[in-house]
C-alpha cells in the first residue's frame, strides 16, 4: 500500500507543476518617458484617409506608442481630440475617404475611394493643453513661424496662443521624452502638387529649422527618436497609375499612329509609335518645340499622381486624343512628377535624411529609418500571417488618401519607434500586437 | 483538410508524435511500451505478431482516456499571452481477440489515435493561421496473427483510418464587422496496414519489432466557407478544397524481461521511429480559382524522430499489479516551422498505472500520464508568427480487460 501512496503523491506532484512562461518585462532603460510628446505633422497627427477624424486618431502613432510608453512610467498622453468621424471643417475640407462603390464616366461601377457622408466639426480650440503636437502641413520651419496658428487650423485648434511658435509649445510641458517625424512636407507638398503648387525648402533652411526644433525639444534634457523621409516612390499616392497604363487595341493604335503623323508629331525622342498594349500616356511639356501642342510620351520613371481626374483618363481622351476634338490631350502637368521633378524630390530626400542622421548624432537621438522600412514594405512584408506591402488598398498598410497609413500602417510604424527607441535607450518597451489595428476596411 | 494537421494538432495533447496514443490504460500506465508485451487483447494494435502469443482462447479489453493539454503562447516582443483552450478530449479504444487454435488469433482493433480539438479562441494574435480546430478519427483493424513454435509469432492488420475534421481561421479582410474568416469541414478514409513479429528468444525476454504503415489522408472536396464583406465574395466563393496530408509511418522496436518470484517485475524499452518527414507542406487546393484564392501550399518540412521509451510493471499480488514508466518525444518540427495549428516541443512523458483484479480474469485498469512539455522559443515563418510556446498535458485513463 505504501507503494499506492507514492504514486498518488506523485501524481500530486505532477499537476502542480504549472505551465507558466515568464511574462514580458518591461525595462525604461536611460530613458524617461514620464512626460511623452509627439511632434510632427500629418503623419503624427494621426491625419488618414484625407481628414483628421475621430477613430483616425485615435490610433495615430503617438497615441499607440503612448499605451506602450505608460508601462515604462509614461503618463497621461492628451490628443487634440476631433470628435467627428469625418473630419474638421476648414477651407477647402472634405469628408474622409471611405470605400465604395464610385460609378465612372463608362457607367461602370466598381469598388473606390468615396468621401464619406456625414458633419465635419467646426475648427474651434480645444481649450487644453496637449501631448500629440502633430500638425497636418506643417513643414520643418512653420514650427518656428510666429503666429503659425493663424495660417493652420490644426494648429489653432491647440495653439495656447494665436502668436506662439510651435516651438513654444515644448517647455511648459516639461517633456522628459519625444518622437519627432518632421520634414516630409517640405518635399512632399511640392510633390503631390505636380511640382507646380510648391516649393521644395532648401536643404540649408530644412537644416537650420531642423536643428532649431531639435534644439527646442532637447533644452529640458528630454530624450527622443525622430524618424526620418520616405521617398515618394514607396507611396501609392504616386504608385498606383502607371506611367504607360494608355492599353490600346492594334486598330486603335494604328489611328493613333496616323493622327500623330497628321499633326506632325513625329519627333521620336517624344513620341514613340503606338502600339497593342500598354503605351505611355501623353504629358503637357511647354518646351516642346512644336508649335501647337506642347507635349511629349511620359517616360519610365514618370509618376502620374493619384488625384488625377479618372473620368478624363477614361472617357475625354486625357493622355492621347481628345475624342470631341480629335486633337492630342496631355495630361496636365499638376498630375505628373516629371523625371526633372522625381530628381528633385529624391535629392532633397536624400539630403534631408542625410542632414536628419547628422542631427541625431549631434543630438544624441534615435532615428527610425523608415525611408528604408516603407522600401522593405513596398517588397511585401508578412506579420503575423498578415500580407502588407504598400500597393493602393489592397497592400492593407496606407489609407484611402494614398499617402497616410491606416491603422494598421500605424502600428507597424509604432512597432517601428519602439524598436529605435529599445536600441537608444536600452529598454524593452514591447510592440504592440498589430493583429488589433484595423486595415483596410471593405463593404 | 487536414487530417494530418490535425492528427498533429493531436500531437499536442498526445505528445511529439500524434501515434503517442493512449491505446490501452495498461500499456498508459508503463510508459506506453507495448510493442514487446502480449499480456492481452491491445497486442492486435501494439504488435499483431504478439496477439498470438495471448494465452487465454478469448480477450478482450476496453477503456478510455480523460485528456487535458494546456498549452501556454507569449508572442516575441509583445506583452500579451494565449492560453490554448483545449477541450476535454476522450480517445477509447476496444480490442477483441479470439484465438481459434493454439498458435492462431484472429481479433479486431478500434481506437482513435488522432482525436482531438484545439482552440487558440476567435481573437487571438495568430488567428489568420488557425483559431480552432477539430479533428476525430477512428482506425479500424481486422488483424491476424500466427505463432510459429514457441518462439516466434507474425502477424499482420488491415487498417481503415476514417477521420473528420473541421477548422476556423481568420483571413486579414476586414469589413464593418470585423475579420473575414474560413470554414473548412470534410471527412476521408484510407487504409493503411500494421505488421509485426514477436520473438522470445529465451526464458524472460521477449523482443517485438512493430511497422505501421503510413496512410495517406487525402480528403476530396471538403467544404470550404468562406465569410467576408460583401464587395469581397466574388473574390472568396464558397468554394471545395481539396487536403492531402500524409499520416507517417513508424516502426517500434520494443525489448522486455520478466524476472523474479513467479514473474512479478517486467521491465521493458521501445524505441519508436516516426518517419515524421513524410509531412512536407500543408496543401490545399480550392476547386474554384480566384486570384485571392487556389492553390497553397504551407511548408511543414518535419523531421524523423526517434522516440525512447521506459516501463516497468510490479505485481504485488494476485489482485493488484503496479506499473510505472516515462519517455522522451522529441519535437518533429523545425525551429522556423512551428505552426501554432499544431504546436509541438519536445515533451517528457510520465506515466503510471495499477490494474486491479476482483475476480479471475477480469480487471479495471487505471493509468495516468503527465506530458510536460519543454519551453520552446519558434517561429513560423511564412507567415512570421514567432513567440514561445510552453505545454503541460494531464491525462487519466481508465479501462477493463476481460480474459478466459
Amino acid at each position: 500500500m505504501k507503494k499506492v501512496l507514492f504514486i498518488i503523491l506523485s501524481l500530486a506532484l505532477f499537476t502542480a507543476c504549472e505551465r507558466k512562461i515568464d511574462e514580458y518585462q518591461v525595462e525604461k532603460g536611460f530613458a524617461n518617458f514620464t512626460t511623452y510628446i509627439a511632434v510632427g505633422n500629418s503623419l503624427m497627427a494621426g491625419y488618414s484617409d484625407g481628414a483628421l477624424y475621430h477613430s483616425g486618431q485615435q490610433y495615430s502613432i503617438p497615441n499607440i506608442l503612448a499605451g506602450q510608453f505608460k508601462m515604462a512610467g509614461s503618463g497621461n498622453f492628451v490628443q487634440p481630440v476631433v470628435n467627428s468621424e469625418f473630419g474638421i471643417d476648414y477651407p477647402g475640407a472634405t469628408p474622409k475617404l471611405v470605400l465604395g462603390y464610385p460609378v465612372d464616366c463608362r457607367g461602370v461601377v466598381s469598388l473606390g475611394p468615396v468621401p464619406a457622408t456625414g458633419a465635419l466639426e467646426p475648427v474651434a480650440p480645444v481649450g487644453y493643453q496637449v501631448n500629440n503636437l502633430g500638425i497636418p502641413g506643417a513643414k520643418s520651419f512653420h514650427m518656428l513661424f510666429p503666429g503659425y496658428a493663424q495660417y493652420n487650423p490644426f494648429y489653432a485648434r491647440f495653439a495656447t496662443s494665436a502668436t506662439n511658435m510651435v516651438v513654444q509649445e515644448f517647455a511648459p510641458l516639461n517633456p522628459t521624452f519625444f518622437t519627432m517625424w518632421l520634414g516630409d512636407n517640405d518635399v512632399l507638398l511640392y510633390a503631390i502638387t505636380g511640382g507646380v503648387g510648391d516649393t521644395i525648402t532648401s536643404p540649408g533652411y530644412f537644416q537650420q529649422a531642423m536643428g532649431g526644433v531639435i534644439t527646442y525639444l532637447t533644452n529640458n534634457g528630454a530624450k527622443g527618436v525622430m524618424a526620418n523621409i520616405p521617398d515618394v516612390t514607396t507611396i501609392p499616392f504616386f504608385t498606383t497609375i502607371p506611367y504607360n497604363g494608355l492599353v490600346l487595341t492594334a486598330s486603335q493604335a494604328d489611328s493613333v499612329n496616323m493622327a500623330m503623323q497628321l499633326y506632325g508629331l513625329t519627333d521620336t525622342s517624344r513620341i514613340k509609335p503606338y502600339h497593342a498594349g500598354p503605351n505611355p500616356f501623353l504629358v503637357a511639356d511647354p518646351t516642346s518645340p512644336h508649335p501647337m501642342f506642347k507635349l511629349r510620351q511620359m517616360k519610365p520613371g514618370e509618376l502620374v499622381l493619384l488625384t488625377v481626374p479618372q473620368d478624363s483618363l477614361k472617357c475625354k481622351g486625357m493622355g492621347i486624343i481628345n475624342p470631341e476634338t480629335f486633337y492630342p490631350y496631355p495630361i496636365p502637368t499638376q498630375y505628373v512628377l516629371t523625371s526633372d521633378e522625381v530628381n528633385k524630390v529624391m535629392t532633397a530626400t536624400t539630403s534631408y535624411n542625410d542632414i536628419l542622421a547628422g542631427l541625431a548624432i549631434a543630438y544624441d537621438l534615435g532615428l527610425v529609418d523608415m525611408n528604408t522600412k516603407l522600401k522593405e514594405m513596398q517588397g511585401g512584408i508578412v506579420w503575423d500571417g498578415i500580407k502588407m506591402n504598400t500597393r493602393f488598398v489592397t497592400g492593407g498598410v496606407f489609407s484611402l488618401d494614398g499617402i497616410h497609413l491606416n491603422p494598421r500602417g500605424n502600428a507597424v510604424a509604432a512597432n517601428y519607434f519602439i524598436d529605435a527607441v529599445n536600441a537608444k535607450y536600452g529598454s524593452s518597451i514591447p510592440q504592440v500586437n498589430i493583429t488589433n489595428y484595423p486595415g483596410v476596411i471593405f463593404p | 483538410m487536414l487530417l494530418l494537421v490535425l492528427c498533429l494538432a493531436a500531437t499536442t495533447s498526445y505528445g511529439g508524435g500524434y501515434q503517442v496514443g493512449l491505446h490501452s490504460a495498461r500499456n498508459i500506465g508503463m510508459g506506453l511500451i507495448g510493442t514487446s508485451l502480449s499480456y492481452d487483447a491491445s497486442s492486435l494494435f501494439y504488435n499483431p505478431g504478439g496477439a498470438s502469443f495471448v494465452k487465454d482462447k478469448w480477450s478482450f479489453t476496453g477503456g478510455v482516456s480523460f485528456l487535458m493539454a494546456r498549452t501556454t503562447f507569449q508572442p516575441l516582443n509583445v506583452k500579451e499571452q494565449t492560453h490554448l483552450e483545449h477541450q476535454i478530449n476522450t480517445p477509447l479504444y476496444f480490442y477483441a481477440a479470439y484465438k481459434p487454435t493454439k498458435n492462431l488469433s484472429i481479433g479486431i482493433a478500434v481506437n482513435t489515435p488522432y482525436g482531438n480539438g484545439l482552440s487558440w479562441g476567435k481573437e487571438w494574435k495568430g488567428r489568420y493561421l488557425i483559431q480552432d480546430l477539430s479533428f476525430r478519427a477512428f482506425t479500424f483493424q481486422p488483424t491476424i496473427s500466427y505463432k510459429i513454435k514457441d518462439i516466434l509469432g507474425i502477424g499482420v492488420g488491415l487498417v481503415y483510418a476514417y477521420g473528420t475534421v473541421d477548422m476556423n481561421k481568420a483571413i486579414p479582410i476586414q469589413g464593418s464587422g470585423g475579420d473575414g474568416t474560413l470554414n473548412i469541414n470534410g471527412s476521408t478514409g484510407n487504409f493503411g496496414f500494421n505488421a509485426g513479429i514477436m520473438i522470445h528468444p529465451d526464458k524472460g525476454w521477449s523482443i517485438g519489432i512493430d511497422y505501421r504503415s503510413k496512410i495517406e489522408m487525402s480528403v476530396k472536396g471538403a467544404d470550404a466557407t468562406f465569410n467576408v464583406p460583401q464587395s469581397m465574395q466574388s473574390n472568396f466563393p464558397d468554394n471545395k478544397v481539396d487536403v492531402m496530408l500524409p499520416l507517417p509511418a513508424n516502426l517500434d522496436i520494443g525489448a522486455s524481461y520478466d524476472f523474479g518470484k513467479d514473474k512479478q517485475w517486467m521491465i521493458g524499452v521501445n524505441l519508436c521511429y516516426v518517419f515524421w518527414s513524410t509531412y512536407d507542406s500543408l496543401v490545399f487546393d480550392f476547386e474554384t480559382k480566384t486570384p485571392a484564392v487556389n492553390r497553397t501550399a504551407s511548408p511543414a518540412l518535419y523531421m524523423d524522430q526517434l522516440i525512447v521509451r521506459l516501463g516497468a510493471q510490479y505485481k504485488m499480488s494476485d489482485m493488484l499489479t503496479l506499473r510505472i514508466g516515462g519517455y522522451y518525444d522529441p519535437t518533429p518540427v523545425k525551429n522556423d516551422y512551428m505552426n501554432p495549428q499544431t504546436p509541438s516541443m519536445n515533451q517528457i512523458g510520465m506515466t503510471c498505472g495499477v490494474s486491479v483484479y476482483p475476480i479471475k480474469g477480469l480487471s479495471i485498469d487505471a493509468a495516468f500520464l503527465y506530458i510536460m512539455g519543454i519551453e520552446r522559443n519558434a517561429t513560423y515563418s511564412p507567415d512570421n508568427f514567432a513567440g514561445t510556446y510552453k505545454n503541460a498535458v494531464y491525462s487519466p485513463g481508465i479501462g477493463l480487460t476481460y480474459s478466459f
